[in-house]
């Protein structure tokens, strides 16, 4: 046995690889951390080339990337400020703004999930034929979120720069009350979007394994998404959300933030663009425990089972 | 145990069953109707296939392995676990070597990127880093021999010409191990040709090829060893020769027994 043991530590090593029968348990984490690490150029073609390829047919491709929030956006301001009577003036554009941020950092996880859902079962051929780290395959579409992502951030500097322009300010920490002027918190926002991958890959590796053992999951999950989108803290303040829940029974409010995995990297990122203040610490607290935990137990979930994606398949 | 040093490929005890379900695909909606009565009809929605069974041989450096059978003996299975692409059930398979396939399936390519493109993503997935696929590059194409076609789209390629990209890539990865899973059919004569010499001088450099083929006149030609697998079972190992003459035997002898499988 000592022999097998130290020859499966090699596994995916280029000298002898032994393959034997396994019960849902891990590989040898540092070998397989290692080829994960060695390949990471093959996640960043991959993603790369997939976009190409599903931009083919577009006349207008990566515009989409854009446009798509931006029109999302426009609906959602509708929805809100519109059909709901509440139109201040000043507020409404200013809420304007701060729903389209919400709603580019929003669209950035929920992209993590979507198109990692399906990153296994699509990438069905590679899998049948190739042996690798499968955990490339979501890692490529958080890559391709992230690609998509980087966009629609000066397209909201010049909204937020013409917002400035145009709409009075409000000092730092009433965001409700109008535009808050760029502030240094600004700066935590590379932080908040490593934190915004980390969860998303978590939750990337959860669904796509999900979606291996049933296909049906990614129908669910565009409902799932459009509800944990409303149970978040994208198109109102934590302290909006806390208020209301808070009515129903006090520490709801709390349980609705801290329950979600989303809820504190949002909240957060909320701190940032629409209050101009730095994070408050519990909900930064929050979101690097959650991005902690989704990103561990997500790849337990995942690297645990992908030896037997290619019998599903 | 007798030296394993020149042992490139060890299998003992082999087993590989799956389960599988007559519907497509299994689906979550599915799983919820059933809930209620799964013990009547989930039992019999999913089947047990035994794909391989109790298969065991070893394969020397520097040997050609045919293997032949009739269609559902289990040929690309084996494959697929000796290319650690499917775990074994029971049993063990030891690889001493990097593997390169070329399986029946087409090697991953996505049909909407060019062959570059695709060849490409083959080499880093099977971990080269940008440099050795630069240098690989041009020996693959110079091999592939596909013309301007190499930056068209792959769903432009005849279906000759997705075999050539295919072998071209895998040969030039540098494989201990080749596997190749009926992939010679595919090119022209010419091709043919090439790809036998090229696959002669992997053997001189005392690399291992195992070959799944229904062409015995490859086996006979190419291999230096063949197994005969019949319903997942190894029915014989022995020479090329032998191991071809006692198929067709089978194969005419047997006719009963296979005439269900659509040979």
């Amino acid at each position: 046995m000592t022999t097998a043991a130290s020859a499966r530590r090699s596994e995916f090593e280029s000298s002898i690889q032994v393959f034997e029968p396994h019960r849902a348990s891990l590989p040898p984490v540092r070998p397989y951390l290692r080829e994960f690490w060695r390949r990471r150029r093959f996640a960043y073609e991959l993603s790369r080339t997939t976009q190409k390829a599903a931009n083919f047919d577009s006349p207008i491709g990566s515009v989409w990337l854009v446009l798509n929030p931006l029109l999302l956006a426009f609906v959602y301001f509708l929805l809100i400020e519109v059909i709901s009577g509440g139109a201040k003036k000043q507020a409404g554009w200013s809420s304007f703004l701060h729903i389209v941020i919400g709603l580019f950092t929003w669209t950035l996880v929920a992209s993590c999930m979507s198109v990692g859902a399906t990153s296994v079962t699509a990438g069905g051929k590679l899998i049948l034929n190739q042996s690798f780290p499968r955990a490339l395959l979501p890692f490529s579409s958080v890559i391709s979120s992230l690609m998509n992502y980087w966009p629609t951030i000066p397209v909201y500097l010049v909204m937020y720069g013409l917002g400035l322009v145009f709409l009075p300010h409000v000092p730092p920490g009433q965001g409700s009350k109008g535009l808050v002027g760029p502030t240094w918190a600004l700066l935590w926002h590379p932080v908040l979007v490593a934190l915004l991958v980390i969860t998303g890959y978590g939750l990337a590796m959860i669904f796509s394994t999900m979606t291996v053992y049933f296909r049906d999951t990614t129908k669910f999950l565009s409902y799932v998404l459009r509800i944990w989108l409303y149970l978040s803290p994208v198109l109102y303040p934590v302290s909006a959300m806390v208020e209301k829940y808070d009515k129903v029974w006090p520490p709801l409010g709390k349980i609705m933030i801290y329950g979600n995995p989303l809820g504190p990297v949002l909240g957060v990122m909320n701190d940032i663009w629409v209050e101009g203040v730095s994070p408050s610490p519990a909900l930064l607290a929050g979101a690097m425990l959650w991005a902690a935990f989704l990103l561990l137990f997500g790849g337990w979930f995942f690297v645990s089972r992908e030896r037997d994606f290619a019998v599903r398949l | 145990m007798p030296s394993d040093s020149d042992l490139a490929v060890k299998v003992e005890d082999l087993w590989i069953r799956y389960r599988t379900s007559y519907e497509a695909n299994q689906t979550l909606k599915g799983a919820v109707l059933k809930l209620g009565k799964r013990s009547e009809r989930s039992k019999k929605s999913v089947r047990v296939v035994e794909a391989v069974k109790d298969v065991s041989f070893d394969v020397h450096n520097g040997t050609v392995l045919g293997i032949v059978g009739a269609n559902g003996a289990g040929k690309s299975t084996l494959m697929r676990a000796v290319a650690g692409i499917l775990p074994p059930t029971e049993g063990r398979i030891t690889v001493n070597g990097r593997v390169s396939t070329l399986l029946a399936l087409g090697v991953g390519f996505n049909a909407m990127l060019s062959g570059r493109e695709n060849i490409m993503l083959g080499c880093l997935a099977a971990g080269l880093d940008m440099e050795e696929i630069q240098q690989k590059y041009d020996e693959i194409t110079e091999f592939a021999d596909l013309g301007d076609f190499i930056d068209l789209p792959m769903r432009t390629y005849s279906s000759g010409m997705y075999g050539r990209l295919a072998f071209a890539v895998s040969v030039h990865m540098d494989p201990d191990i080749l596997l190749i899973d009926e992939a010679l059919s595919a090119g022209d004569a010419a091709f043919k040709e090439k790809s036998f010499a090229k696959m002669r001088e992997l053997c001189d450099q005392a690399r291992t090829i195992l070959i799944v083929s229904h062409a015995l006149g490859t086996i006979q030609e190419l291999c230096t060893d063949a197994i005969w697998m019949h319903k997942g079972e190894l029915v014989r190992q022995g020479t090329p020769e032998q191991i071809t003459e006692d198929y067709l035997r089978f194969l005419k002898v047997g006719e009963s027994a296979l005439t269900m499988e659509d040979v």
